[in-house]
């Protein structure tokens, strides 16, 4: 038995996933607040609570997200992209290429046969695109974001949202509906509308089976569907998509207590 | 780890002479704007610093300003100030900054900057630089020499090329021979190549340091501090005696075994103008992964020096033109990106790094596409980074870090080592 913890601290989220001889057998997710140090904290408990663990069993803790650094407690920190990458391995072996939506950025990763990094590309640092993107049109269209997937599958005669800024296309979207549209019409824009920019970073890095769509983002059939459609191909989703930074950071712990790292600093 | 104890002065000399002969420039153009020289304006690429100093002008290079006040972190009022008068977001940083310094009266952290008698343009293959002198021609109403130099196709410029420039020159000479009242003195030119080839030897030693592993110099950051003699004071013994200073702390590093980064980890080469307003930031960044620069592109904006081209003191017009049009943002890709390529192999360079400044479009068009050859025609990793040389509004210290540090854990085969993520 090894327990280790994966915490992945995200602009938007905390994701804490507890691994056990490679089985997942805790998780929680919330919403990072302005004190991430306590929400590393809180991950980790209620994971331990889902788990019915205690912390004094867990081996070793890897932190990763924007927020990594903050995992206070934790051994080792890891960026997403590694951990993105690892993570999708880990529940598609065949993954070479990850797309990672999360609330703020947007990455295309190409993995190795082992899940390790070859290449990566990311949005700027502006959200257009991203999860924040569609949290901020749903919210103008009077939906919640966890429905407007649904629904943009729905539409009958998709529109074109042409910008991909989030704050351009909150008005876009406004003045659509007020022009009489059908919301599900205009949510099937701009699904396409991100699904053609998280396209062009894929394309960066090369696009080749299996693709893997991970982060907040890839619970949003709709946009799984869009992506697949764009892309052209079978596009891998799991309950765990979410987390799967947190079980990359895991797995990364996990590691290290069977293969100690020599000669480092 | 133990504290270590103070560094020997044989290891900090070179720094500190550095710091001396920058303050005494800008004192010296402080006193010059009591009107006791007159003042020329060039850019640094291919720069003619020689022949208009031979005339008794002093050289203000509005980039270097500009970057000084960057990097003390005192650029920010002046591009809002440039932004006031009109000039937009992407228009280049150092152009906003030298706009906006003009507006206020020309006062920086380390000096009044003179205003311009003479204004030289002596690289246009940047069409903002043509605007820039252009708008500063205007508000002066000084004198303009615009010195046309064709794009470098190939690695050798043609004997027609070299005569067009050259013929530019004597045309400089005569302007500079009205404007002064002076007779143009061969000899004093000759003398003064002279000693900038001195200098130019001097620089290429220590870039040629980077080849040694560990690497004994830091071929980005730490060059682009000793840069500044062999771009703004080529031609003084000052300059040529700053290198041989250089050189001996270099060897004394090596010596005593002080290297820029205690424990080399990676090698890298570095291509692009440094975002200077996060310039501490960004070399951190580096350092915590044991990353050295061991060579780097932009310190020799001034003049690929190491890729053979000297001042030739017997040919002097002719030399001088060979070098404008040798100036490193003057080649065209297939060049630049050879000249990268045979960095890494040349310094053992594990990486390249890119840092790519979206409003200068002579030094970034085109870091995209090198990044893609490099990456699949040459299999090298490379990282491409965004952010402003100028402008501290674009330099997104998270995102930066969280590239870099995804790129150097891929770099490490298998896992990360013990600590290795700062
Ligand atoms: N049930 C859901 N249905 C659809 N989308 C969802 C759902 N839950 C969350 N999301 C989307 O996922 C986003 C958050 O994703 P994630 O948790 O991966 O972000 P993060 O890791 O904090 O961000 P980043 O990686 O950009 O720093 C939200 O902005 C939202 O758009
Ligand atoms: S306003 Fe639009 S383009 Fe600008 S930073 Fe925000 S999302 Fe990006
Ligand atoms: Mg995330």
């Amino acid at each position: 038995m090894t327990l280790v913890a994966g915490v992945d601290i995200g602009s938007t989220t905390a994701k804490c996933v507890l691994l056990d001889d490679g089985n997942v057998v805790g998780k929680s997710l919330a919403p990072v607040g302005v004190e991430l140090v306590r929400d590393a904290e809180k991950a980790l408990e209620q994971a331990l609570g889902d788990a019915h663990r205690d912390r004094s069993e867990i081996r070793f803790v890897t932190g990763t997200g924007y927020g990594r650094f903050k995992v206070t407690f934790g051994q080792e920190a890891v960026t997403e992209i590694g951990c993105h990458a690892r993570g999708a391995h880990f529940l598609f072996p065949g993954t070479r290429l990850v797309v990672d939506i999360g609330g703020q950025d947007t990455k295309a990763i190409r993995v190795g046969e082992r899940g390790e990094v070859i290449d990566f590309a990311m949005n700027d640092k502006c959200a257009a695109g991203t999860g924040r993107f569609l949290d901020v049109c749903a919210g103008a269209l009077g939906y919640d974001v966890a429905e407007i997937g649904a629904l943009s599958l729905e539409a009958r005669h998709p529109l074109k949202v042409t910008s991909t800024c989030t704050v351009f296309a909150e008005s876009e979207v406004t003045s659509y509906v007020a022009r009489g549209k059908d919301p599900k019409d205009v949510l099937a824009g701009l699904h396409a509308s991100i699904a053609s920019r998280s396209f062009s970073l894929m394309q960066r890095v090369g696009v080749a089976p299996e693709v893997t769509f991970t982060g907040g983002v890839s619970r949003n059939e709709g946009m799984v569907r869009a992506l697949e459609r764009k892309v052209g191909l079978h596009v891998n989703v799991s309950p765990l998509s979410q987390y799967l930074g947190a079980v990359g950071a895991a797995l990364f712990g996990a590691e290290r207590l069977s293969r100690p790292a020599t000669g480092g600093s | 780890m133990a504290e270590r104890p103070a560094p020997s002065p044989a290891l900090t000399q070179a720094r500190d002479r550095q710091r001396e002969l920058t303050d005494a420039y800008y004192q010296e153009l402080a006193r010059t704007d009591s009107g006791r020289k007159p003042v020329a304006y060039m850019l640094v690429g291919g720069n003619l610093a020689e022949i208009v100093r031979s005339f008794g002008y002093e050289l203000v290079f509005p980039e270097i300003v500009a970057l000084n006040c960057a990097i003390k972190h005192a650029s920010l009022p002046n591009i809002l100030n440039a932004e006031a008068q009109g000039y937009g977001l992407d228009v280049c940083g150092y152009v906003k900054n030298d706009l906006g310094l003009q507006e206020l009266g020309g006062l920086t952290p380390f000096g009044k900057i003179p205003p311009p008698d003479l204004l030289v343009c002596s690289f246009s293959g940047c069409y903002v630089y043509v605007k820039w002198w252009e708008a500063l021609a205007e508000r002066y109403g000084v004198p303009l020499f615009m010195l046309d130099v064709p794009y470098l196709r190939e690695p050798t410029p043609r004997k027609e090329e070299i005569a067009y420039v050259t013929a530019q020159l004597e045309e400089l000479i005569a302007l500079l021979e009205r404007t002064t009242g002076r007779s143009f003195d061969r000899a004093e030119l000759v003398r003064t190549l002279g000693a900038s080839r001195r200098a130019e030897e001097g620089w290429v030693d220590y870039l040629h340091a980077g080849r040694q592993r560990p690497s004994p110099i830091e071929a980005y950051f730490e060059a682009v501090f000793y840069m500044f003699p062999i771009n703004v004071l080529r031609g003084t013994p000052e300059a040529a005696e700053f290198y041989a200073l250089v050189n001996e702390e270099v060897a004394a590093r090596v010596r005593e075994g002080q290297y820029p980064v205690p424990e080399e980890k990676f090698r890298v080469v570095v291509e692009g103008v440094p975002p200077y307003p996060s310039y501490r930031t960004f070399w951190d960044f580096f350092r915590r992964w044991g990353a050295v620069s061991v060579a780097a592109t932009y310190p020799k904006v001034g003049g690929l020096f190491d890729q053979g081209f000297l001042h030739d003191p017997s040919r002097p017009l002719e030399s001088i033109a060979e070098y404008s049009v040798g100036a490193y943002v003057n080649e065209a890709w297939p060049l630049r990106r050879e000249l990268i390529a045979s960095y890494v192999r040349d310094y053992a360079a594990d990486a390249v790094v890119i840092h790519g400044i979206k409003s200068c479009r002579s030094f970034t068009a085109g870091q995209g596409d090198l990044r893609d050859w490099l990456l699949h025609e040459r299999g090298i990793p490379t990282l491409y980074l965004e952010s402003d040389h100028e402008d501290p509004r674009y330099f997104a210290p998270a995102q930066i870090k969280n590239r870099m540090d995804a790129f150097f854990e891929s770099l490490k085969p298998a896992s990360p080592a013990a600590g290795g993520t700062p």
